[in-house]
């Protein structure tokens, strides 16, 4: 856990309160902040209503001494740095742009405008954590609902390999355990909550019932659910595949078959997991089954504050959520084909872009290294590990705290920010728009290079 | 009869995408009109010349040397005619192919023959992920012809397979035949976990034991004559090796799935004897 968020920052007299502000750390996209702006210090020093991972966020984002852009290592103006970045991706044949979870969605939708300028391949961080329910979403399609209808409604909630007490805290709270809904008067005393995972975690303690399975074993215990729930036979020595015995799935099955409105959320416990998609596919299928005896939905619990968005954005503007390709000048979908972490361990980009994400930190070794090998373009609040790398870097304001725009939660909906103070830095739309214009007068002239 | 026969002289630095290298492009060709033929290189349109030396005339067999393991789509769409490549290849060899015959000398990565509806491809090496499997969102893979990898694959070889066979000499990975509506999945040595998840109809046929999903069920053991069928037409096309008696004339045990789906299809075990 960060430190700052155990410290709450000294105050000046300089303050400012910025009611309904917008929490975009994680998914959960808390929009009832209120927000205490020191503006002689730039910084936010209180934020009520805030989880820990909020404080931290909140308190943690101040005004850095870092120059706005660096050209190899030296400063530059930005107007040089978007000058590089334009000819960069102009003169690549595989350029790609990864990232895009933790801007607003603005933004994203210049950076596809690029991609499809320069026939180039665009992914997101959906890629590396829920992309796997993005694709069974399209292979069994989906029973969903907003977290607004499942706190009115929902008396069965089950949590599937996630740990929300520490990842999104205030998930419980906020939108589906404790609150009072409309036909859940009581709150948490109307709801059966249930949790699936393969260990204890601090989110234990809130289920009414925890299921522990074998590491490895969601699916076929996920399989075995949907057999019980068609009335189908299922092998006896399920208790030996899975640890978790048949009358704890029987009760599970009743449970589910008997419930007013049940949600199923999961976590990436079992999308990146052995199986990923598939594991994603069988919930969405579950609960598609159960829809013969009652009102059941599925939704995965996302991350990053914006990656939603990022599914949204991409995929009204070129059909398909992550993982496309438009170097024939139309989109093309194939996740292991086009998803970054594929494509640069193949040694295929040629140029990246790479917006609010550090895959240099976090991607497999091979991937990094021809990362490492190409020129690339970054844009972060922070240094970080890729910006280290990058060719072309620039500082941007933080999306949220000092700048507004759109942000979709992880069920859709979308969400208004309402910025806290100024930054000197420019927004990641206003550099990508710099960036996209510059690309566009450098290609015109030019025959396009491959017709649409 | 005359071949054509490309060389690869330039390696692309980003992965080529040569749908024209197929007979169903090549075929009646001068070797200029080879040379001028387009293909993909990123998002760049190049000629087949500035990559492939070209010497003959525009055959319906086609011969490739070269580590082609950036270059896809080769065969694309052929229905006739026959392409040997002596080296690797990339992605989405053999797609939308009918008919004919490729054959590869060496490794191929993923998507072996995607929308495949008949003839037959040949790789002797090993090959990745979705071999003969349908593209992401599309209900069905391949709907007829024959793939035969002689070493192991990955992930997911038949996604949803309508029709055909496949036929693995090596080990498989996980979620083999998964959603398949119909066809044949012979695997000759390991296969992964959750194989034949929500199958509806079809056969798979594992030399060695693996596990079951509890979502099947032991049905017998029993001596398949269909498979001394077609196993024999196997050891005809370089399986003699790992095909023996015993898998001629052993017993398979049958289960039968997926619960969850039609409970058409059939998973069938060597028992060792």
């Amino acid at each position: 856990m960060p430190q700052a968020s155990k410290t709450r920052p000294k105050e000046s007299k300089n303050l400012k309160i910025v009611k309904d502000a917008t929490c975009t750390f994680c998914g959960c996209v808390c929009d009832d902040m209120e927000l205490t702006v020191d503006l002689d210090e730039h910084r936010i020093t209180k934020a009520k209503n805030a989880c820990v991972l909020g404080r931290a966020w909140f308190y943690e984002h101040t005004l850095e001494d870092r120059p706005v852009v660096l050209i190899d290592g030296k400063e530059a103006t930005l107007e040089e740095g978007m000058d590089e970045a334009a000819q960069i991706l102009v003169d690549a044949k595989f350029p790609i742009t990864y990232g895009l979870s933790d801007c607003p969605c603005e933004a994203q939708r210049v950076a596809v405008d690029i991609m499809d300028t320069i026939n180039g391949n665009i992914d997101t961080t959906t890629s590396v954590c829920h992309g796997p329910s993005g694709m069974a979403f399209q292979g069994v399609g989906e029973s969903t609902a907003t977290l607004g209808e499942i706190k009115n409604r929902a008396d069965l909630v089950i949590y599937w390999g996630g740990n929300p007490a520490e990842s999104h805290p205030r998930h419980f709270t906020r939108y589906a355990v404790t609150p009072k809904g409309m036909f859940i008067p009581n709150g948490k005393k109307d709801r059966t909550v249930v949790l699936i995972d393969v260990r204890k975690t601090p989110s234990t303690p809130v289920a009414d019932i925890f299921v522990q399975v074998k590491p490895g074993k969601d699916f076929e215990l996920l399989w075995a659910l949907r057999a019980l729930v068609k009335g189908k036979k299922i092998s006896e020595d399920i208790e030996e595949q899975t640890g978790v015995s048949r009358e704890i799935l029987d009760d599970l099955v009743q449970r589910m078959k008997n419930c007013q409105f049940g949600v199923l959320f999961m976590g990436m416990g079992l999308t990146m997991t052995r199986g990923r998609h598939f594991n994603s596919g069988a919930v969405y299928s579950l609960a598609a089954d159960l829809n013969e005896f009652t009102h059941f939905v599925a939704k995965p619990v996302r991350g990053h504050g914006n990656v939603t968005g990022a599914d949204n954005v991409v995929a009204w503007q070129t059909g398909y959520p992550f993982g496309v390709n438009f170097n024939r000048g139309y989109p093309r979908f194939n996740p292991g084909e086009f998803t970054t972490s594929d494509v640069l361990a193949r040694g295929e980009a040629d140029a990246a872009m790479i917006v609010a994400s550090d895959p240099a930190s976090n991607f497999a070794k091979k991937a990094i290294a021809h990362l490492e090998k190409i020129p690339v373009i970054s844009m972060d609040v922070k240094e970080t590990h890729t910006t280290r790398l990058s060719r072309v870097r620039f500082a941007v304001a933080t999306y949220g705290i000092n700048t507004g725009g759109t942000v979709y939660r992880m069920d859709d909906v979308p969400i208004s920010l309402r910025p806290a103070f100024d930054s000197p830095f420019p927004t990641d739309q206003e550099v990508l728009e710099g960036i996209c214009q510059r690309v566009k007068k450098l290609l015109s002239g030019k025959k396009a290079r491959v017709a649409a | 009869m005359s071949t054509t026969l490309l060389h690869l002289h330039t390696q692309p630095e980003v992965p080529l995408e040569a749908e024209t290298l197929s007979p169903a492009s090549i075929a009646g060709l001068s070797e200029l009109g080879i040379e001028h033929l387009q293909v993909m290189h990123g998002n760049v349109r190049a000629k087949m010349g500035d990559f492939f030396k070209v010497t003959g005339k525009g055959t319906r067999d086609i011969h490739v040397e070269g580590d082609l393991s950036k270059v896809k789509m080769i065969g694309a769409g052929m229905s006739e005619g026959r392409v040997f490549v002596e080296g690797n290849v990339g992605m989405h060899i053999g797609i939308g192919m009918s008919g004919g015959e490729i054959l590869v000398k060496g490794d191929a990565t993923d998507w072996v023959g995607p929308e495949m509806s008949g003839g037959r491809i040949t790789i002797e090496g090993n090959a990745g992920h979705m071999v003969g499997s349908a593209f992401r969102g599309q209900s069905t893979g391949i709907t007829g012809g024959e793939i035969f990898i002689h070493g192991s694959v990955k992930n997911e070889v038949g996604n949803s397979m309508r029709r055909g066979l496949i036929a693995i000499g090596g080990d498989a990975g996980d979620f083999t035949a998964v959603s398949m509506r119909a066809g044949t999945v012979i695997v000759m040595g390991k296969v992964g976990v959750r194989t034949g998840a929500g199958m509806v109809r079809g056969t798979v046929v594992c030399f060695e034991e693996g596990s079951i999903l509890p979502s099947f069920e032991y049905s017998c053991r029993y001596q398949p004559l269909f498979l001394r069928l077609y196993l024999i037409r196997l050891q005809e096309h370089g399986f003699g090796e790992k095909i023996m008696d015993k898998h001629l004339n052993g017993k398979y045990k049958r289960y039968s799935g997926d619960g969850v789906e039609l409970n058409r299809g059939e998973i069938l075990l060597f028992s060792g004897q």
